[in-house]
């Protein structure tokens, strides 16, 4: 008979906990701006991602699969240990291990606009994914793309395959780094010296580019209403 | 005392007779006394109410989901050159010099992130969700108190499976095993005659049925008129090591593998006095001209039974089938795919060999409610001109996923344990190398 009178605190115990649960991801929904739906969706793969545990690593991100073929996997990974994308300004450096939180921030960069959203909103929500990408790129975390980063990018895009070498990945960064040069510093001396691509000047290349649909990934939303199944709770 | 231990032999002897009469003997002749189907159709109704009344309960808070598959992000069909064109396109200077930009960063970064969210590989390495509990604490993952009668049906049902089912179960393998063991040691004692073959696959068979009751199997077969014959090869697709149980209650198979030591090892030296199968020592399975040539001569035998593989090679959890190793493929005999698909409702059967051990595995199945399973018998597959082993094992793959309705994968299950290998990222760096560099290879040639 003693487990009947402990159902009661048992039941307690669990209400307290779901509570808990609850507002930890009201909570993050509303630092991070997705449904607390979409961040149960979430949760779960980040505990599929870290094996059930509370933190993921470098090596849980590195055995996808899917991402093995992907040419900027080492930038997109460390994007996710890098602390200038918790949306924290000021911050440098990289972390070690990401929380659930630090998980959510970084996607948050890929969500989707809200449907109503005016033009300062798409505009913010703009500015932070290049600047996600402007990150990605900027590895010493200075603020300025140099050279020797941009040719960095390149190779890691071109010439692993071996179907291009060396040198000819190095002019394609030098000819693309020419290029931004000429739009941003058009009256440059021949001997000054161009330091490298500012958020700015990035800002400033991409301008023209229709990049909203391209940087956001389109969660499907699980639309509760279509989907009893069996006879209609009376 | 002596009366306590004369009531335990009593009750022992009378578990025995009941077991014997009511299990045994139909198993061994193949007919049903409709006692399982009875227990299974109490089972579906209890967990059909069951669903309500959770629907019912959480019917405010939203929390169903959609399908047990459900996927959490919507993907872009494109192919990785159209979507590259269009972003080139929609730059607002013409592309010159360097023809790759910063904007093809946006498409390998975006794609970077969706396999991230979810990828098609990771997730099928862990059990399947189901899309309402079924009363079972291993796959109650919220539990939250809904009423007083679910909660006595749920305590019913963990003293009905642990306490009567599986010590019923447990009886029943042990029995299964050990009859296998004799019987095709005795069988293997008789010289050569016709008599011999039948004998054996009656008690093959038989002692798979008992093992097949020992785990509560409810299995339905469809399509018998393709059932293997002899000199072909079976391919199937892989779960679980009671897949072997499964196929071999309908049919007699050669199996294939691995030589083990202890019990396996015993049960495999007298599966082969009866028959013949085919197994390998450790170091000969290096050897893939060894391997094929073994397989090659035992098929090309008419007189001896059909070969079951698995060509997936480890376990999968049963949403999808990946992909197929070539090697039972290049041997050119007859091959008869097979389609398994399990109902999750009634118990996971999926093997996840890094979590549970066999043993712990074992004690799960039959701690379940049952095991239910369709298998589809498809017909013979050739392989054909111009075609190579592959291509042949990939057809074979989509055939039984489509009958089956598991998603086809193209990947290798031998994931589940080591990396992608280096070939097939260096496949999409040289086809996104060309498109830069190929294109305008005059602008860059050094």
């Amino acid at each position: 008979m003693g487990s009947w009178q402990a159902r009661p605190e048992q039941q307690q115990q669990q209400q307290q906990q779901q509570e808990q649960e609850r507002w930890h991801y009201e909570e993050l929904a509303h630092k991070s701006g997705f449904s607390t739906e979409q961040i149960k969706n979430l949760h779960k793969r980040f505990r599929q991602l870290s094996g059930n545990k509370e933190t993921i690593s470098r090596a849980n991100l590195d055995s996808i699969p899917a991402l093995a073929n992907n040419p900027l996997k080492k930038q997109i990974i460390d994007a996710f240990f890098d602390k200038r994308n918790q949306w924290q300004d000021d911050e440098v450096g990289s972390l070690e291990e990401i929380g659930l939180e630090h998980f959510l921030m970084v996607m948050s960069h890929f969500r989707p606009p809200a449907h109503k959203s005016g033009e300062e909103e798409r505009q913010a929500a703009r500015r932070q994914k290049l600047r996600f990408l402007f990150n990605m790129h900027d590895t010493d975390g200075d603020g300025i793309i140099t050279l020797a980063e941009y040719r960095k990018v390149v190779e890691e895009l071109l010439s692993k395959s071996g179907a291009i070498g060396h040198q000819t990945a190095k002019a394609i960064a030098d000819a693309a780094m020419l290029e931004v040069a000429s739009i941003n510093a058009p009256h440059m001396a021949p001997d000054d010296f161009y330091e490298g691509i500012t958020f700015e000047h990035f800002q400033q290349i991409l301008k023209g580019l229709e990049m909203e649909s391209r940087m956001h990934i389109r969660f499907l939303d699980v639309d509760t209403t279509t989907m009893r199944c069996g006879k209609a709770p009376s | 005392m002596e009366d306590f231990w004369a009531v335990v032999v009593w009750a022992g002897r009378i578990w025995l007779c009941l077991i014997i009469s009511l299990i045994m003997i139909p198993a061994m002749f193949g007919f049903s006394l409709g006692i399982s189907e009875t227990y299974m159709d109490i089972l579906v109704k209890i967990l059909e109410w069951a669903t309500l009344k959770l629907q019912k309960a959480t019917a405010e808070e939203h929390a169903l989901k959609a399908s047990a598959s459900s996927a959490l992000i919507q993907r872009e069909d494109g192919s990785m050159e159209k979507e590259l064109e269009e972003l080139r396109r929609s730059r607002p200077k013409p592309p010159v010099g360097g023809d790759f930009t910063l904007s093809d960063c946006f498409y390998f970064t975006r794609r970077g992130i969706e396999s991230i969210v979810e990828d098609e590989v990771t997730q099928r390495f862990t059990s399947e969700e189901l899309v309402s509990w079924n009363l079972l604490t291993r796959t109650n993952n919220d539990f939250q108190y809904i009423s007083l009668r679910l909660t006595l049906v749920y305590g019913l049902g963990i003293f009905v499976r642990y306490c009567i089912l599986a010590p019923l179960r447990i009886t029943l393998a042990c029995i299964g095993l050990t009859w296998l063991v004799i019987g095709t040691s005795a069988v293997g004692l008789l010289p050569n005659w016709r008599v011999k073959f039948w004998l054996s696959e009656w008690v093959h068979v038989m002692c798979y049925r008992i093992c097949a009751r020992g785990l509560s199997a409810a299995i339905r077969y469809h399509n018998r008129e393709n059932i293997p014959q002899k000199g072909g090869i079976c391919v199937a697709n892989h779960t679980t090591p009671i897949d072997i149980v499964i196929l071999c209650n309908d049919a007699c198979y050669a199996m294939v593998g691995q030589v083990h030591g202890g019990l396996m090892g015993v049960i495999q030296r007298a599966m082969v006095r009866s028959c013949p199968h085919v197994w390998f020592e450790r170091a000969e399975m290096k050897d893939r001209h060894l391997v094929a040539k073994r397989l090659k001569d035992h098929v090309n035998d008419k007189t001896k039974l059909p070969i079951l593989i698995f060509p997936e090679g480890t376990c999968i959890n049963n949403t999808s089938v990946m992909m197929f190793k070539k090697g039972s493929f290049e041997i050119g005999a007859t091959i008869y795919p097979v389609a398994i698909k399990y109902d999750p409702k009634f118990g996971d059967a999926f093997w996840n060999s890094s979590k549970y051990s066999m043993v712990s595995y074992l004690l799960r199945m039959m701690t379940s409610w049952a095991l239910v399973c369709n298998v589809w018998y498809l017909p013979a597959m050739h392989q054909q001109e111009g075609e190579d082993a592959v291509q042949f094992a990939n057809r074979v793959k989509s055939a039984i996923a489509h009958q089956g309705g598991l998603v086809d994968l193209q990947w290798d299950g031998g994931l589940k344990r080591a990396k992608v290998k280096e070939s097939f990222k260096e496949q999409q760096q040289k086809q996104y190398s060309h498109m830069v560099v190929g294109d305008d290879g005059s602008s860059n040639s050094d």
